[in-house]
């Protein structure tokens, strides 16, 4: 105990801290089933991105189909099987899971120095629900998917084929896998903090999945509510959305929306901690505002909660409530707007390296604002009366989760790869796998906010001629785009094999998950750090009391009681 | 710029005269471009390059005058400083590997202010917002009041003193209208572009837009919630013209009605109902939302047991006397009042025989 700071408590669990337990040596329990958290979010990545290649590539038939106004390519019917799986998957099987499944799991209890997350075994639950989930949603194809969009309105959801119960199934399990994660995580982050790390020291990320884990937890009991509702309905004609019988399609809206909008914010909060980590990194001096972005983060994951109507406006509701729903989302701009400024802030006066994951973090600062822009025009109900339902919105969503969920991701990637595998990426692809990204994204999503206010409504298989040209110039782009996705794929598979080696703190970061090797040894911390400020001080000497092997800890008794995992 | 971390003791911070070569010309450039910016988009006409064929399409266009202009400026700034900083604070090729930034770690007036201005931006545009909102509420007046319908897959019409409905939406210019739109099997959108407008189309909920056409010319009614296989090509007509031309329209559909000889209330055959079939009839379609009690055992609607004999309630829901003939009347045209909505036996999928039935029924349940 002697390594902890003066002044930091201690209790009886650092005594606890020093077993460390003897990693797994069968191939199943290492691999397969494992409890830990890094081998969990490693899990998570690839699963993930084997749906992220699936729903690619149904997007890129999705525009290839809209060519020609006729239909280039599949029928309607398959079409529209094919978008509403597109969005079902990026949404619930994609952007989720990495953001707070890999990303969430592999790095968070690195930075706050625990050697896993509070309940490993209920990690493990979440994470294999997820591709069982996914089998369950892709064999709908076999029996006719779900075609009525990811929101899969009701009645039209009613009447829908037969892999729409499965549909419900599978995004029923899902949310399941969301909630568990959220409860280990929100236990994790509160007791199982390193000592000294206060809430003000806790790194910028560990604040952003602190205030979504909550959100999970809450939200998607909602959604799981209305899923059941639909599965029942279709498989048990319990008219809860007919109208007929005193049910209401527009219930489904209120209970999908009540999820569906802090979920927006659930995929994208953790994607702001990764830019307030990275923007710090590489212009090397201090978050900008520390207390103000971690007090907006919270701000907006409460906000969230008071707007989802604002997805509703054309609903049909009383109109005066129209009012309440616009003013507060008109309000969630503040915080949002807070962090962008602190962030750009960051980037005045820093000594910046134009690494690949800097030029993610600051290209998402411009795509994400523009998202956040466009969200303005949709906010205000009577401009949201124009372009609602139309490609407005389409162009819009995709700014925001795209030019602002999948950026920060591939900023990510791009970060902690080297933590992850003990090698670095490619930068000379990644700088192709960037600009390539950012010119095809923005090609392919600027045109579509035209075609939607000029008249074009979303979710169509056929459209009228007038719209052929913008529609093209998307497509064009969407396939450079799907190119320079490519190249990341192959960065990814080259660097793992040949790759450089990273040392293990390869960016001179100092938040706790680069002071220990790369790749990030099974008991993570041998012993547990004491922490002594916020972490990102450069050029004062580090924040951290014991994180060099400790004498003794190398010969820490190994036991066989649990998996090292004590909580204070 | 960069400093190291050895010379950390030494280094002196001073953010207000040190912002950087060149800040004060890229924060010029800023103001002009969005000076410019502001200027197009506010002069633009059409702000979104799409016709105006009426009311609320001039207000909403308004709107996205300012928000443009508001988005354009917050854009430029975040842009182009993102730009500048990222170019200008680039780490020359030969930095150390331990150089560092200025160490700063916040500015509380800066902050104060990046803070208080967004909120007060946030403040205008949802007042004015509002008032846009308010402007489209309170369109005076309804001079044609008549309903739109959806089916899977097009918009049906229904005018008053008309019998059957219309495939196109024909309007006088300059005539404040209000349409009530619903749905008869799953969500649509009745989307008007060329006015700005759009409501959704529920099954078992009556939406209601306010248009008032001010250009000639025919429009696009679009299908903007997904429907089914054909929504895409799910389209409505609105021609907007002139008095005489539409009143000619409006004699050639009312011709159709003559021809066809089977609508109108007062064409409903009240004497052919039978009790019977109006009770098998009302257990199908009546019985969700009514019950045979009396008026105030409501369930979505009154009860309907003692409707022509009812003290309590010596007038049926609309005011008019309890005679059969006004109780097919409201069946037939439907219902919005203070007590709640029903659909129109045209959504409901009666059809005149259906209402004698009906109307047959509920005067039996009275007379018990």
């Amino acid at each position: 105990m002697a390594t902890l700071a003066p002044g930091v408590k201690t209790g009886p669990y650092h005594a606890v801290l020093d077993h460390i337990h003897p990693a797994p040596t069968s191939f199943i329990r290492k691999y397969i089933f494992s409890i830990d958290h890094k081998i969990i979010g490693i899990q998570y990545m690839i699963t993930a991105g084997l749906f992220f290649i699936i729903a690619g590539l149904m997007a890129e038939l999705i525009r290839t189909q809209l060519l020609s106004p006729k239909g280039a390519i599949v029928s309607a019917a398959t079409f529209n099987a094919i978008y509403s799986m597109h969005g079902t998957t990026m949404v619930w099987f994609v952007v989720i899971p990495l953001l707070t499944g890999a990303f969430g799991n592999f790095v968070m209890p690195l930075q706050i120095g625990a050697r896993d997350v509070a309940f490993p075994w209920l990690n493990l639950v979440s994470y294999w629900i997820f591709p069982v989930a996914g089998v369950l949603l892709f064999s709908s194809f076999l029996i006719g998917a779900p075609d009525a969009g990811w929101t899969e309105y009701p009645p039209i959801s009613v009447m829908g084929p037969p892999g729409t119960s499965m549909w419900c199934v599978a995004v029923f399990l899902i949310g399941i896998s969301s909630t568990l994660t959220g409860i280990n995580f929100t236990v994790t982050i509160l007791k199982m903090r390193a000592p000294g790390m206060t809430f003000t020291r806790m790194p910028l990320f560990v604040w952003a999945q602190f205030a979504t884990s909550p959100m999970l937890l809450i939200a998607t009991t909602a959604l799981n509510g209305a899923l059941g509702a639909l599965f029942l309905q279709r498989e048990f004609h319990i008219p809860f959305y007919d109208p007929a019988h005193g049910g209401s399609p527009v219930l489904w809206q209120h209970m999908f929306w009540f999820y569906s909008h802090p979920a927006v914010y659930i995929m994208i909060l953790p994607a702001f901690g990764f830019i307030s980590e990275i923007l710090p990194t590489f212009a090397r001096k201090p978050v900008f505002g520390y207390k103000m972005i971690a007090f907006s983060t919270v701000m907006i994951a409460l906000l969230s909660f008071a707007v989802w109507a604002h997805h509703m406006f054309t609903s049909g509701m009383v109109p005066w409530l129209q009012l309440p729903f616009m003013i507060i989302t008109m309000v969630i701009a503040i915080p949002t707007g807070i962090k962008i400024f602190s962030w750009m802030a960051t980037l005045w006066g820093g000594s910046i390296r134009w690494t690949t994951a800097m030029l993610f973090a600051t290209g998402f600062l411009i795509t994400f604002s523009f998202g956040g822009l466009t969200g303005f025009f949709l906010a205000a109900v009577p401009a949201d009366y124009h372009e609602h339902g139309t490609y407005f919105v389409v162009a819009h969503l995709h700014y925001v989760l795209f030019g602002g969920s999948m950026m920060g991701l591939f900023a990510a990637l791009y970060y902690w790869f080297p933590k992850m595998c003990g090698r670095m990426m490619n930068e000379k692809l990644g700088l192709w796998h960037f600009w390539l990204v950012f010119i095809g994204f923005n090609g392919t999503f600027i045109p579509l906010h035209w075609l939607g206010l000029l008249g074009m409504p979303r979710r169509v298989a056929i459209y009228d001629p007038q719209y052929q040209f913008w529609n093209v110039v998307a497509t064009s782009f969407s396939y450079l785009m799907t190119f320079a996705i490519l190249l990341m794929f192959i960065n990814l598979l080259w660097s793992l094999r040949s790759g450089k080696k990273a040392g293990p703190n390869p960016w001179g970061a100092r938040t706790l998950e680069w002071m220990i090797s790369s790749p990030a040894p099974y008991y993570n911390f041998k012993k547990i750090p004491a922490v002594l400020a916020a972490p990102y001080d450069f050029g004062n000497p580090l924040p951290y009391i014991g994180l060099d092997a400790a004498p003794g800890a190398e010969e820490a008794t190994p036991t066989h009681v649990s998996h090292p995992v004590p909580t204070y | 710029m960069p400093f190291r971390e050895d010379q950390l003791a030494q280094r002196i911070v001073k953010p207000k005269t040190n912002l950087g070569p060149g800040f004060w010309p890229v924060t010029a450039l800023i103001v002009v471009v969005s000076a410019i910016m502001v200027y197009l988009v506010e002069t633009s006409p059409l702000p979104i390059g799409l016709v105006q064929a009426g009311a609320p399409a001039d207000s909403v266009d308004a709107l996205f005058r300012f928000l443009g202009a508001v988005a354009a400026v917050i854009f430029n700034i975040v842009t182009i400083y993102t730009i500048y900083f990222g170019i200008v604070f680039a780490a020359p090729k030969n930095a150390p590997p331990n150089a560092i930034g200025v160490q700063i770690h916040d500015a509380p007036v800066l902050e104060f202010w990046w803070t208080a201005i967004p909120t007060i931006l946030v403040i205008v545009l949802s007042i004015y917002s509002v008032k846009i909102w308010a402007d489209l509420q309170n369109t005076a007046g309804d001079v044609l009041t008549l309903e739109a319908i959806g089916y899977q897959f097009g918009f049906q019409f229904r005018y008053p003193k008309l019998a059957n409905p219309t495939t196109e939406l024909h309007l006088p210019i300059g005539t404040p209208t209000t349409i009530h739109v619903t749905s008869r099997d799953v969500i649509h959108g009745f989307w008007l572009p060329e006015f700005r407008i759009k409501v959704d189309m529920v099954p078992g909920l009556v939406n209601t837009v306010r248009i008032t056409p001010t250009r000639l010319g025919t429009y696009r009614v679009v299908c903007s919630e997904f429907c089914g296989v054909l929504h895409g090509a799910m389209a409505g007509k609105v021609v907007v013209e002139n008095q005489q031309d539409f009143a000619k329209w409006f004699a050639q559909q009312g011709g159709a009605q003559a021809a066809g000889g089977n609508g109108g209330v007062s064409a409903i055959p009240l004497a052919s109902g039978t009790v019977a079939a109006g009770q098998t009839l009302f257990g199908q379609k009546c019985s969700a939302c009514h019950s045979v009690g009396p008026f105030d055992q409501k369930q979505v609607g009154p009860g309907l047991g003692h409707i022509f004999s009812d003290p309590a309630h010596p007038k049926l829901v609309d005011g008019a006397d309890p005679t059969p003939q006004n109780a097919a009347k409201i069946i037939h045209d439907g219902y919005q009042g203070d007590i709640g909505t029903m659909p129109s036996a045209q959504v409901n999928g009666l059809s005149n025989a259906d209402i004698a039935n009906l109307v047959a029924y509920l005067v039996s349940l009275s007379k018990k």
